[in-house]
């Protein structure tokens, strides 16, 4: 039962987190878009509206911190609730690395040999281990590296990002 | 008016626009047919690839893809009981059933047919409805413009999501979001912390596919989705679609197809309320007016039809916002509009004024998209049953690359895809703490126009009583005020409904427990 509680209370307890970042976040960019200066040429400068809207957005967040310890009171999880939480989502975790990591690697290598080796990775961590797939791997692979590249640059006159090297 | 409907005519139907159509119609099926690969997606993945077309025949592709996509759902809901995309949700209900009864064809070409007539019917109220419109709104000034965007915005946070205030917040951030850059005005940099990456400011189609796009793929990824994958179970029976037998059954009950479809124009033609809401709702009501209610969700071929009439049809409700006021209602539909305004037109009541053409030749294209949807749906239908087996492994690597290809592509720009990978892993986050995010991206899109409005409107006189003195804008503002208020009583009232039934339920268990003893 407690392990449940906890469970449940683990989404409640993030959300509670956003609400006071977003709100922290919210307040300080209020702050920079009143230190904006004002125009001369009209009465409301380039800072009120981000003012405006930041600042309703930082009173909305406090509303939902206050209606959520009102409705509920504070949620109590445990640090392992979370990281086994975490850990469930390890597919995601490596698919979002390895595409970050494509996309920083993409202006150095190209769009050829970032994209050829990103999606062999993603789809090995993926794949069931067979040696068809293997090759279905492989070919897709291919298919979308050097497509694309060739797609954009005969047909749109869109060159995608060329090896540095 | 008819030269430039001559005109639209004559760009349509160019053999080559309408091969492209044709292949993009088939598209949009495909894609929306794999779970997982919604039909925003879809027409993002589309765009970079009309760049190099003229604004027609670009916008026609993207349609096609757009109508295509809206029926293409049909096919998964129907063969393996898992809506392609959210909007055929209701659609599985009786489909599948049908399909699985042996009558995968019939369960099809109903499907099709339904959505083929929805898609008409909706084109046919478009056309009526949106130069009226556009007419009465290049007479609105900035006080009005602005109190409908936030009209609009409220609506939508409050239909999407189960919490209204995370829907507002999430509204408001990408309004924030929209504010990072120069300003709409007078180009002013604004937070761009010093970063070279931001002085442009954050290009809203990088942010619909980093939060649309990358955070539904991701969710694909999760244990949970992934398992579905196990349970496929591919039907088996008669594959002959029965299309003229369909086509006289569904017309002989003329009432389920009109009424499901005038709710999808209807819904549709309210921002944030788009095609998944139409299905279930048609379908609802479907059920509701039938004198054999019982039959429903056992393959009972009018809810298919209305389920599929439903969604199909929100296509040109969703496009009266659009061409006559310059507002999105769906993220589908903001794609389109970028489309428009990459190709230097500018969307606004004013575009059916200016560019006739080119709003006759997206009506042309819908209807011709529409027929071709028919056609390859019913030609192509046992071809589909083979391609919904794309293992995920496949698909979300390599729609995850076609992300960064449309990124890339939109501005030639290195830094969009630092910006694509850090939006795509925050609207990941976002969705996983149940954000909506379609108030999100639409707060992007419409921020700069509130903004812009806001400021015309105190350039034109500081006056701010004049929002809530001139009657369309204190109309509009008061309908805001409405929506939230609702969301809010509405919210209470289930969560009251809930409390009492779960309070009966132990008092039931409590008098059960003293019986028996």
């Amino acid at each position: 039962m407690a392990r449940n509680d906890a469970d449940a209370a683990l989404q409640p307890w993030l959300q509670l987190v956003s609400y006071a970042v977003l709100a922290v976040g919210a307040v300080f960019m209020a702050l920079k878009a009143g230190a904006l200066p004002a125009s001369r040429w009209e009465p409301m400068g380039a800072g009120t509206f981000p003012q405006l809207i930041f600042s309703s957005m930082a009173v909305l967040c406090v509303a939902a911190i206050a209606l959520e310890l009102l409705r509920r009171g504070f949620p109590r999880t445990r640090p392992g609730v979370a990281w086994r939480r975490l850990m469930a989502l390890k597919p995601v975790l490596v698919n979002l690395g390895l595409f970050i990591a494509y996309m920083i690697a993409m202006p150095f290598a190209g769009f050829i040999a970032a994209t050829f080796c990103y999606l062999l990775a993603a789809q090995l961590y993926l794949a069931p281990r067979r040696p068809l797939t293997l090759l279905v791997v492989v070919g897709v692979a291919l298919l979308f590296s050097i497509g694309p590249y060739y797609l954009f640059a005969d047909v749109f006159s869109i060159y995608l990002p060329r090896a540095r090297w | 008016m008819t030269d430039a409907f001559l005109v639209a005519l004559g760009g349509v139907t160019e053999p080559y626009t309408l091969a492209l159509m044709a292949l993009a119609t088939f598209a949009g099926i495909i894609a929306a047919a794999i779970p997982g690969f919604t039909i925003t997606m879809a027409i993002v993945l589309t765009l970079p690839l009309t760049f190099a077309m003229p604004p027609m025949q670009g916008i026609a592709v993207m349609l096609s893809v757009y109508v295509g996509g809206l029926s293409g759902g049909l096919f998964s809901a129907a063969l393996l009981g898992i809506p392609g995309t959210p909007s055929a949700v209701a659609t599985t209900f009786d489909a599948f059933p049908m399909a699985r009864n042996g009558q995968p064809g019939r369960a099809l070409s109903l499907g099709l047919f339904a959505s083929f007539v929805g898609s008409l019917i909706s084109i046919v109220i478009l056309i009526v409805a949106a130069p009226p419109l556009a007419l009465l709104a290049v007479k609105l000034g900035p006080w009005e413009y602005f109190a409908l965007i936030v009209f609009a915005l409220t609506i939508i946070a409050s239909l999407v999501g189960d919490s209204i205030l995370r829907g507002l917040i999430a509204g408001l951030l990408g309004i924030g979001i929209a504010t990072i850059g120069p300003d709409p005005l007078m180009a002013r940099e604004r937070f761009t912390f010093g970063y070279e990456l931001l002085t442009a400011g954050i290009p809203f189609l990088v942010v619909l596919i980093g939060m649309y796009a990358m955070s539904q793929l991701l969710s694909e990824l999760e244990p949970s989705s992934a398992n579905q994958d196990g349970s496929r179970a591919l039907v088996s029976g008669d594959m002959r679609p029965h299309l003229w037998s369909v086509m006289i059954g569904t017309l002989k009950k003329p009432f389920n197809i009109l009424r499901s479809s005038l709710l999808g124009v209807f819904i549709g033609a309210v921002p944030g309320a788009g095609s998944s809401i139409s299905n279930l709702v048609a379908y609802d009501q479907a059920k509701r007016a039938s004198s054999h209610p019982e039959t429903f969700g056992k393959g009972e071929a009018e809810g298919v039809v209305a389920s599929e009439a439903g969604n199909s049809s929100t296509v040109g409700g969703s496009l009266i916002p659009l061409i006559s006021l310059g507002i999105p209602g769906s993220p589908a539909d903001a794609v389109l509009m970028a489309a428009i305004m990459v190709h230097g037109i500018s969307v606004g009541p004013r575009l059916i004024l200016d560019h006739p053409d080119l709003v006759y030749s997206m009506f042309i294209a819908m209807a011709v998209a529409s027929v071709f949807m028919l056609v390859i749906g019913v030609v192509m239908m046992r071809a589909f049953m083979r391609l919904l087996n794309v293992p995920k492994y496949i698909v979300v690597p390599v729609v995850l690359a076609c992300c960064a290809i449309g990124t890339y592509t939109l501005n030639n720009r290195v830094s969009d895809l630092y910006l694509l990978a850090a939006i795509g892993a925050f609207g990941y986050l976002l969705k996983k703490l149940d954000y909506p995010l379609a108030p999100l991206v639409l707060g992007v899109v419409l921020g700069p126009i509130a903004e812009t409005n806001l400021r015309r409107a105190f350039q034109t006189s500081t006056d701010w009583t004049l929002f809530f003195t001139r009657p369309i804008s204190a109309l509009l503002l008061t309908l805001a005020v409405v929506s939230v208020a609702y969301s809010v009583y509405s919210y209470l009232r289930q969560r009251r409904l809930m409390a009492e039934r779960a309070q009966a339920a132990q008092n039931r268990a409590f008098q059960d427990g003293a019986s028996q003893e």
